[in-house]
């Protein structure tokens, strides 16, 4: 018998959520970093713009200081985009799935969700934000370690891997997206000829690939150092780094072959034609010798076309109802 | 092999002491413990299992009470991690809270476990039949063995089920019967679950916990296992599937995540093997239940439904409700799924039923009842309202449509007023409420702050029925935390406790 959709589509959440809280936790760790580096208080309007959040915020904070966006992205239960909703999204799909993931799976994640309730004002300090962040992140990739060693392998394995796949890939994209947000909020200045200009934009290039954990893999690909353009190809087309947009899209597309073919759900055609075209507007946006210019555009496409592709996986097999309507907590930032 | 060595010396010097008959009650030396004048369920006489009821105390008394209660608290631990919780939502937040779990257990020897079984069993036996009869013929009340109106005019009766003929005659597959020990020790039936009894979760993960936290105090004994339920749940919910289908697809139907008994519903999907699904996951169609899946409409035939009767079907009852399926009840009645329970079964578990129920028993079956009632005066008659008003400082009374220990005023136990406030509601609506004597419940010895003390229990123990009724060995014994209270509802300040039933003692 196949699997009750309704599990599918908690099992594609709770992946979806499970990376979204890692990626959180890690672009502010890395960008903490930067911040120490450069010693100078400065605005984090930045990471607000980066999720498009600049409304939402507005209306509970008076400015984008690094206190106000930290409690906004960790603590903030109001904000959905907040690690905290995640984590709290996460184990509300785990525990509608208790009766089919394995118990290990979920004590995992009950003891790490209950670790994060007791969090507390102190641990959003600066003194001890780096470890908050790095205990969420090491949470979640060991809950990720969990699934992977002991989900079975069946149709709702596949549509886990499938949000996971999603879910970086939109990740990796918001990454490539944060010098863009930075020159929004006036935080850079566009580049100008000087030294001190590109030893800046390389660092920021390097940040970058820390946050998708990509930074080796890099080095050892292109010994040249980083830049706008070689980043971008980077993280958008290499195929054999896991965060890469493309390496997650020829991952969905392997899925869905497999569901088609190993679990006769005919009905993802439509879902393989958007991975297909999406994957066509990675390489051609390779192809362009104007990366580092047009990277934003490439970006905002890429994410619109990752949401349609949702709409498109739960209208066919969650039975969300048309148009595409996420259930209520479910939403994409 | 310190404990090893131990067992065999209590071994040996049981039997040379045992004979004298008179060391049973000096037995549990815990510092303080003393359950008088209330029948204590470990250290009184019993016919059976005497040798491993004395292992149990021997043990119990040469444990360290701290290290008790460390390791309760362990134990407590791992039950909050492992989500064996019910969940208290808040506007923000979802609260997690377990039920306080204690870790000495209640045990029942060998000749007592076989009272409840059999009592339970006839129980059981006897109230499907009075349904069928309900639902059907109505013969018990056209004898006047039970009055036409307290069954007809009952809120739980349905008259859609008339002529519905369920498979094997059940209505209630899964049953739980309130069972108390007065101070005597005789066991008495207090009330009947026969629509969605909860709690047999815990009697599965409270033995888990225990045999991991406590396998020294188990070693040796015969503790009959609770395991096995899942299976057993599975096999006679076979029994009862719809006509010509020998392979047939079973689903445990909720309210959802954000049910207080979620966990429960969990549990019993995993350990049954079978989809928990949502009223959202079903849709009714040519008469026939299909469950949403991946690859398309896939059908159903089986339904532990776990979502109360004015909310199951909103074409058939409370037009409102989200959390049901349009149509089941016309599936019912087509024979094409069968619901467990019944619709229609709180005709039977009524608290005004109840006192019925022994007479039931008899007109059915033709034999006496196993376990005996407490004695219930029902008040909406005339003699029973006379009687209750004149005893109000004396009785317990009880609210019929109630549950969870809800709305129960003691009378022994009641200020003037209480009595007083008790008194007026009966007499502006007698028919809602029932009166019976105060039981002084039996006691088991309890971790209480740090101490053992005596403490009121009752159990609960469940009843399967497909063709025939299968009862799980043990059940749930709840413990009413609160020096002196009689009320053992979790909601009431109650906890748990595992509940040991053994085999005959031998080689």
């Amino acid at each position: 018998m196949s699997l009750l959709a309704r599990y599918a589509d908690h099992l594609f959440w709770l992946a979806r959520y499970l990376e979204r809280t890692a990626s959180l936790a890690r672009i502010i760790e890395t960008h903490l970093a930067f911040d120490r580096g450069r010693d100078e208080d400065v605005s984090w309007a930045w990471l607000v713009t980066l999720h498009n959040d600049e409304e939402r915020f507005r209306k509970a904070y008076d400015e984008a200081s690094f206190k106000n966006v930290i409690r906004f992205y960790l603590a903030d239960m109001d904000n959905h985009g907040s690690v905290r909703f995640a984590l709290r999204a996460a184990r509300e799909n785990a525990r509608a799935l208790r009766a089919v993931i394995p118990t290990e799976m979920w004590v995992h994640l009950n003891e790490f969700y209950n670790r994060y309730l007791v969090m507390t004002e102190a641990d959003l300090d600066p003194i001890r934000i780096a470890r908050t962040c790095e205990q969420i992140k090491s949470g979640c990739y060991a809950q990720l370690g969990v699934a992977e060693s002991t989900l079975y392998r069946d149709e709702g394995w596949r549509f886990f891997r499938l949000g996971l796949m999603i879910e970086r890939a939109d990740q990796t994209s918001r990454l490539l997206d944060v010098k863009f947000a930075q020159l929004a909020t006036g935080l850079s200045s566009p580049a100008i000829s000087s030294a001190q200009a590109k030893a800046d934009d390389d660092t920021f290039w390097s940040l970058v690939l820390r946050s998708a954990v990509a930074y080796q893999a890099f080095r050892r690909f292109e010994p040249r150092g980083a830049d706008a353009d070689r980043v971008a190809r980077f993280l958008l087309v290499n195929s054999s780094h896991p965060r890469s947009a493309a390496y997650c899209l020829m991952e969905v597309q392997r899925l869905l072959g497999e569901l088609r073919s190993g679990f006769g759900l005919r009905r993802v055609g439509t879902a393989q034609e958007q991975s297909e075209a999406l994957l066509e507007l990675l390489q051609a946006a390779a192809a362009d010798a104007s990366l580092a210019t047009r990277l934003h555009a490439v970006n905002d496409q890429l994410q619109r076309r990752l949401i349609e592709l949702t709409a498109e996986l739960g209208r066919t097999f969650f039975g969300y109802p048309e148009p595409a309507m996420q259930s209520q907590s479910q939403e994409q930032s | 092999m310190p404990e090893l060595e131990l067992r065999q010396a209590c071994d040996g010097c049981y039997a040379t002491r045992f004979n004298g008959l008179s060391v049973m009650e000096a037995a549990l030396s815990i510092a303080g413990y003393d359950p008088a004048p209330f029948f204590c369920e470990l250290l009184h006489q019993t016919k059976s299992s005497r040798r491993q009821l004395e292992l149990v105390r021997r043990r119990l008394s040469e444990s360290n009470v701290a290290t008790l209660v460390s390791r309760a608290r362990e134990a407590e631990n791992e039950l909050f991690n492992l989500g064996i919780t019910f969940t208290v939502y808040s506007d923000k937040d979802a609260i997690d809270r377990i039920l306080p779990f204690d870790v000495l257990p209640r045990i029942l020897s060998a000749d007592e476990w076989r009272i409840v079984e059999t009592g339970v069993a006839q129980r059981v036996t006897a109230l499907n039949l009075f349904l069928w009869d309900v639902y059907h013929d109505q013969r018990i009340l056209n004898d006047g063995v039970v009055p036409k109106a307290l069954v007809l005019g009952n809120s739980n009766y349905r008259p859609e089920m008339a002529g519905l003929d369920p498979p094997c005659g059940t209505y209630i597959h899964i049953n739980g019967t309130d069972i108390v020990r007065d101070r005597e020790g005789t066991f008495r039936v207090l009330e009947d679950n026969g629509r969605a009894p909860s709690g047999v979760s815990y009697v599965v993960e409270n033995r888990h916990l225990m045999q991991r936290a406590f396998p020294d105090l188990m070693r040796g004994l015969k503790v009959r296992p609770v395991s096995n339920y899942g299976d057993q749940l599975m096999a006679r919910l076979t029994e009862v599937a719809p006509a010509g289908i020998s392979d047939p697809c079973i689903v445990l139907l909720s309210p959802g995540v954000y049910n207080s008994a979620y966990f429960e519903h969990i549990f019993l999907a995993r350990e049954m093997g079978v989809p928990l699904v949502e009223g959202r996951d079903l849709v009714v169609e040519n008469d026939r239940v299909y469950m949403r899946t991946l690859a398309g409409l896939a059908p159903v035939h089986v339904i532990y439904r776990r979502i109360n009767d004015d909310f199951l079907d909103p074409e058939a009852f409370n037009p409102t409700s989200m959390l049901g399926v349009k149509g089941l009840m016309r599936s019912a009645h087509a024979g094409h799924v069968t619901l467990a329970n019944a619709v229609g079964t709180g005709v039977a578990d009524d608290k005004a039923v109840y006192a019925y129920v022994p007479a039931i028993i008899r007109y059915y079956l033709s034999e006496d009842p196993i376990i005996s009632n407490v004695e219930t005066h029902i008040c909406g008659t005339r003699d029973g309202l006379a009687y209750t008003l004149a005893h109000l400082d004396r009785l317990v009374v009880k609210p019929v449509g109630e549950s969870g220990g809800y709305g129960i005023v003691v009378g022994p136990k009641s200020s003037r007023a209480e009595l007083e406030l008790c008194r007026r509601q009966v007499e502006a609506n007698p028919d809602n409420f029932i009166s019976q004597p105060m039981i002084d419940l039996s006691v088991c010895p309890t971790l209480v702050d740090g101490k053992v003390a005596p403490r009121h229990v009752d159990l609960r123990p469940y009843a399967v029925t497909g063709r025939e009724t299968w009862v799980l060995p043990g059940g749930l014994t709840r413990v009413a935390l609160k020096e002196g209270s009689i009320i053992v509802n979790s909601s009431q300040g109650g906890g748990t406790k595992d509940t040991w039933v053994l085999g005959e003692d031998g080689s």
